[in-house]
């Protein structure tokens, strides 16, 4: 090979590189990528049991129950549906009624929520801010512990 | 006091100002006297911003709620250790400590840079003042953190308890140095481009500084995984998180640029690609600044909402990479390209290595800002994570990764394989006695286990070869290679160090997640449960009075073989009354490099806790390993030929008869 | 004052920086070949420091040094071309030059007197707190009270008096808390609970809810002739619309008053509007200022006392030694008047006024202080 030849080839061979790993990038997006979306939507979206999406939403009111072992079934709404949502673990710390929540995982053949995560909104800022005003707080704490 | 930091703030962006034009004039009117203003005036813009980080850290130490950005994440009943780290633990507070870094570095560039061509100094120094007028513009105008509350409340809002913790205290400053360090090397690379020519002693300064920041970084990111392991109470070290992902770009792409340098530095080969990977490098960490300061993430690292301050950010963003980009395309053909060498050869392998390693964040670019580009065109939501990753990202590494053990091995301009994969041979049978070893007695179903493990001891026992060859184990006597091995310089040692590093990491991962056991059960007070040969009892629910908090502390006992106790572990569920929130704080035992995790879950009505356990065989190594490639990084600075002195004239009497040397 | 000369101190140091370096001779600047040069010969002494310990053939270190002599040369030749004598200031220089010297107190002082806020001290907490109560402003009289209340939240005194002190800085929902955990503590008392509807009330932003009749009428229950509980469960009637109901209330309310009860205009007040058709709107129902007046004062006096009057006691003995401090006057009357001694502040204000004579400014800054805190000085 003459070094002409040489210097191509490793072009060539740069480039087939650099072109299969675009080509793996964008399969792997087609693939991998969940999409999320809230209950309503669920309506127009065709989801099919086993694909794999985020749900995201408001934890309905009065929902959560607590079942066998550490299995806990609540339903995810965004006031104008709701989806029945079933996850075995520890929920995160800020998860509670009325809270936002997103959950990960897949419907079920008999069209339950089968989430394998559940995060809450990690933010302070979503706490309302009367909540967090300084002594109040400790008052309605105070309150609410002896209560 | 307050105030004075206030007004340090406001003279400090003046004095960038002036910093970003009067060395720009100088070095164009070749005027020593113009060029010579940037040096004073970048040292003392470093000691004003160090005033005014230090009255802010002060306003938050004695719980000043006059100062706004107190009142909003400080309280007065929070550990003086928490209080002072809340001080960059906040948006306005972290934004002070990025600037404080940059002039930090500045002044250091403005103090050691005596034995920099004038010009090249003063173009460096104008660039830095450059990013600094942007970013104190950014902090007056959108993220001031001496805005004052009249009357001044008597309590404050306190910090987001996930945040309060030693781990943060230390994480955003490693991170910054790391991300602010790169700014060097980009300030480097836009004067050589300003001046359309590279000066020889431009990589011998680059590449210092690409060390220097590339530890930071290393040790930023290690602390924040950490961090995120035992704070989120998930027990992961890597969620491929749009934050994370912001902090391992730079990585990255400062790997490769570390890597790169080297070859400029030896060979004065790749000087066009080195400097562009120097701004791709700084730009990503621009990039991952905007990331997590803007708030178009919506994760645990999001605490600053503001579209005023994304906006802004952009506009940096656009301005510094933008600007740089285009001054890259105009000049850099005007640069001359450097010395040849043969495909097979260190350069070669560093070459590859760069390939790889570009491409490598080229996929986690894609990976963290497609979502967020489909949801602005389209309104979309998806969310890429790991599986998508171990797609992408596992198949680029893993070709890199058989290959580093070979590169120092090879010599410059031309390389003999066959005689470095005889030298690798001892590792090579090491290595596949681990994987063999691993397949056939520890998990027999895992392919990925064993080729896992088999990977990193064949990285390990690569870099300890790279030693033993470089000390000339085998072919000398023991005392000479003893000799020898002690003589070599630090920089071989650090090369060896941080591929080690590596190995380790990649061995603290596979193990973990190869070998990892986790259960999920109910438990009451005295029960027993046993995780991979471990048995656990636990012994109840207690609660607890924290200086801003209160905690139900989950308390566990190890039982030994011998059915006592040989050591306890605790978890717990904090609430913090004033933000009205709930932490996970897991309990953690660590057993030789291994740990078992526990983490508390909500309390059953009938008593009975939520207990999430773990097995984390060699988890401590994932760390640990990043340890390793910090101190091969200190170790490389520490290597002499990156001092150079300023030319004298006595010295340069002899440099001239430097030619006389020709064979 | 210390602040500006500090300032200006740091002005002058960051002045300097620029100033020095311009004021000062160039120089002999080395050319940056020199620099190159440099490097160059220190790389050859590296080389031959690796080929010394062994780390590279002897052929490929022959090969190196001549590539480094290579640059050398080619070092020596670009010198000798391009030998650039650095030329004397121009006047785009000396204009630069002024710009920067200039623009560092120029930008400065012009940012910071946009931004900053050069006249508030800085305010530990620590030092706050172990400030004579008697300089305190009401606020941190308040703020007092509440870091007492953080350490000892279980005093149900101390709530019941930062209840009607909430109320009156019209920070209902912590006047809420306050009431609840004075109940809570201290047990049921008309008033408490008069007080705990009004905040619910006004929280509401005057919308009498169900919540706050449930507590006006336990206030009732527990003492029938509780003016402000009898007045706001008429408002409430009126809100639903049930007009005639609440004027009956009202008027029934007007026979039972004690003549000299400062219910009296609100209930006035309230009828007066309610002849008018826009009567259930909720600015309408907010708590006259003499509810409000009414409120604080209908505390028992032993629990004023333990909180908050010998802090206030405290500034009266102060001002009685030392009379020309309007500021402190001020607060003491302001003080008087938060907590309900209206007397006391007619007096402090009548007090003030002659200190100072009755034609001063000071004394107009008293008196329109009282008629905004709706007090009308008595001689």
């Amino acid at each position: 090979m003459t070094r002409k030849q040489k210097r191509l080839s490793v072009i060539v061979g740069g480039l087939a590189f650099l072109g299969a790993a675009t080509g793996l990038t964008f399969y792997a997006l087609g693939q991998k990528a969940s999409y999320f979306y809230m209950p309503a939507d669920l309506t127009t979206a065709s989801v099919q049991p086993g694909q794999r999406i985020r749900l995201g939403g408001l934890v309905e009111k009065g929902t959560i129950q607590r079942g066998q072992g550490a299995t806990v079934a609540f339903s995810v709404t965004d006031t104008h549906k709701s989806v029945k949502v079933t996850y075995t673990g520890i929920l995160p710390d800020l998860f509670r009624e009325e809270q936002g929540v997103i959950t990960e995982g897949s419907f079920g053949p008999d069209g339950v929520f089968v989430a394998d995560s559940v995060l809450a909104k990690h933010d302070e800022r979503y706490m309302p801010k009367e909540v967090a005003d300084g002594l109040k707080a400790k008052g309605v704490w105070q309150e609410s512990k002896s209560e | 006091m307050v105030e004075t930091g206030h007004f340090a703030l406001v003279l400090a962006f003046a004095l960038s100002l002036v910093q970003t034009i009067v060395p720009l004039f100088g070095a164009r009117l070749n005027n020593q006297r113009l060029m010579a203003v940037g040096g004073p005036v970048a040292v003392t813009g470093f000691a004003l911003t160090a005033l005014s980080f230090f009255a802010l850290a002060s306003a938050y130490a004695n719980s000043d709620f006059s100062v706004a950005s107190v009142w909003e994440n400080s309280h007065s009943l929070q550990p003086m250790i928490y209080k002072v780290t809340g001080t960059w633990g906040n948006h306005e507070g972290s934004m002070l400590l990025w600037v404080l870094i940059l002039t930090f570095f500045g002044a250091l560039v403005a103090a050691f840079g005596s034995n920099l061509p004038a010009t090249l100094r003063a173009n460096v120094l104008a660039v830095q003042g450059a990013i600094g007028a942007a970013f104190f513009l950014f902090i007056l105008a959108t993220s001031n953190p001496f805005i004052r509350l009249n009357p001044a409340p008597i309590e404050g809002r306190d910090l987001n308890p996930v945040l309060q913790d030693l781990g943060l205290a230390i994480h955003p400053p490693l991170l910054y140095l790391g991300y602010v360090g790169f700014s060097i090397c980009f300030s480097f690379s836009i004067a050589a481009l300003i001046e359309g020519r590279i000066d020889a002693s431009w990589a011998r300064w680059v590449r210092p500084w690409t060390l220097v920041a590339w530890m930071f970084l290393t040790g930023g990111i290690a602390m924040g995984s950490y961090w995120a392991y035992y704070e989120l109470g998930w027990g992961g070290f890597w969620f491929w998180d749009p934050v994370e992902n912001a902090s391992f770009m730079p990585w990255l792409a400062g790997t490769a640029l570390l890597h790169s340098a080297i070859v400029m530095e030896k060979r004065s080969a790749l000087k066009i690609w080195t400097l562009l990977l120097a701004i791709l490098t700084f730009s990503l960490s621009l990039l991952g600044t905007f990331l997590v300061r803007s708030g178009v993430l919506t994760s645990v690292h999001a605490f600053a909402t503001d579209p005023a301050r994304g906006v802004f950010i952009l506009c940096i963003l656009t301005l510094f990479i933008g600007g740089s980009l285009a001054l890259f395309a105009l000049r850099a053909s005007r640069l001359t390209a450097g010395g040849l060498f043969h495909p097979i050869s260190r350069e070669g392998a560093l070459v590859l290595n760069n390939l790889f390693l570009t491409t490598a964040t080229a996929t986690v670019l894609v990976g963290t800002l497609y979502p967020l580009a489909l949801e602005a065109l389209t309104g979309d939501k998806i969310s890429v994570g790991a599986p998508f990753f171990d797609l992408t990202f596992g198949p680029l590494m893993l070709p890199l990764l058989v290959l580093v053990p070979f590169g120092p091995l090879l010599a410059w301009k031309r390389g003999d394989i066959i005689a470095a994969s005889q030298r690798l041979m001892a590792a090579f049978a090491t290595a596949l006695a681990a994987m063999l070893v691993t397949g056939l007695f520890i998990d027999g179903t895992s392919v990925f286990a064993a080729l896992g493990i088999g990977l990193a001891v064949w990285l390990i026992a690569g870099a300890l070869t790279d030693l033993a060859v470089k000390s000339g184990v085998g072919s000398v006597a023991p005392a000479v290679m003893l000799r020898r091995f002690a003589g070599l310089p630090r920089s071989v040692f650090g090369t060896a160090l941080a591929h080690l590093g590596l190995g380790l990491t990649l061995l603290g991962i596979v193990a973990t997640l190869s070998f990892g056991t986790e259960k999920i059960l109910t438990m009451r007070a005295g029960e027993t449960v046993e995780l991979s040969g471990h048995t656990l009892r636990f012994v109840g629910l207690y609660p607890a009075q924290g200086p801003n908090y209160s905690e139900d502390r989950g308390r566990f006992e190890l039982i030994g073989v011998s059915g006592s106790a040989v050591g306890e572990i605790s978890s717990a569920k904090r609430f913090y009354p004033v933000r009205q929130t709930t932490t996970t704080e897991s309990g953690i035992k660590t057993l030789g490099l291994s740990q078992l995790y526990i983490s508390l879950g909500d309390e059953a009505k009938d008593g009975s806790v939520v207990v999430r356990l773990w097995w984390k065989p060699l988890v401590t190594l994932i760390w640990g390993g990043g340890l390793v490639m910090m101190a091969g990084a200190a170790m490389s600075l520490m290597d002499r030929r990156l001092r150079v002195g300023a030319p004298s004239r006595r010295r340069k009497q002899a440099g001239a008869e430097a030619p006389a040397v020709l064979p | 004052m210390l602040f500006w000369v500090i300032a200006a101190i740091l002005t002058l140091g960051a002045s300097l920086a620029v100033l020095l370096p311009l004021a000062a001779g160039a120089k002999g600047a080395s050319s940056s070949g020199d620099h190159d040069l440099e490097v160059y010969r220190d790389q050859l002494s590296e080389l031959d420091r690796d080929a010394g310990r062994g780390l590279i053939q002897p052929a490929e270190a022959a090969e190196a040094r001549a590539e480094i002599a290579r640059r050398i040369l080619r070092l020596d030749n670009a010198d000798a071309a391009g030998k650039a004598s650095a030329r004397p200031a121009s006047v785009t220089a000396r204009l630069v030059a002024t710009i920067a010297v200039l623009a560092v107190p120029l930008v400065s002082w012009g940012v910071y007197s946009q931004i900053g806020s050069p006249d508030l001290p800085a305010q530990p907490l620590s030092q706050r707190l172990a400030k004579n109560p008697a300089d305190s402003s009401v606020d941190e009289l308040v703020a007092r009270a509440e870091a007492h209340l953080a350490a000892n939240p279980s005093d149900g005194r101390g709530w019941d008096v930062l209840g009607p002190v909430y109320l009156r800085m019209q920070r209902f929902s912590d006047a809420v808390a306050a009431y609840r955990n004075a109940i809570r503590l201290d047990g049921d008392s008309a008033v408490r609970q008069a007080g705990l509807g009004e905040a619910i009330a006004g929280a509401a932003g005057g919308i009498v809810s169900a919540d706050a009749q449930d507590a006006f009428e336990a206030a009732l229950k527990l003492d029938p002739a509780n003016a402000k509980a009898s007045f706001y469960l008429a408002m409430a009637l009126a809100q639903e619309g049930r007009k005639k109901e609440a004027t009956t209330a009202w008027q029934a309310m007007l026979g039972t008053l004690p003549p000299d009860s400062p219910w009296r205009s609100a209930v006035e007040q309230a009828l007066a509007k309610s002849a008018s058709p826009e009567v259930a709107s909720g600015a309408a129902v907010k708590g006259p200022d003499a509810a409000d007046v009414d409120a604080a004062s209908s505390l028992s006096p032993q629990d004023r006392e333990a909180m908050i009057n010998t802090m206030v006691a405290g500034l009266d003995e102060k001002l009685r030694q030392n009379p020309r401090d309007p500021e402190g006057w001020m607060r003491l009357v302001r003080s008087y008047v938060v907590l309900g001694k209206s007397d006391q502040a007619r007096e402090a204000l009548g007090r003030a006024i002659a200190v100072f004579g009755s034609g001063s400014d000071e004394a107009k800054k008293f008196t329109a202080l009282a008629a905004s805190l709706g007090l009308t000085a008595t001689e």
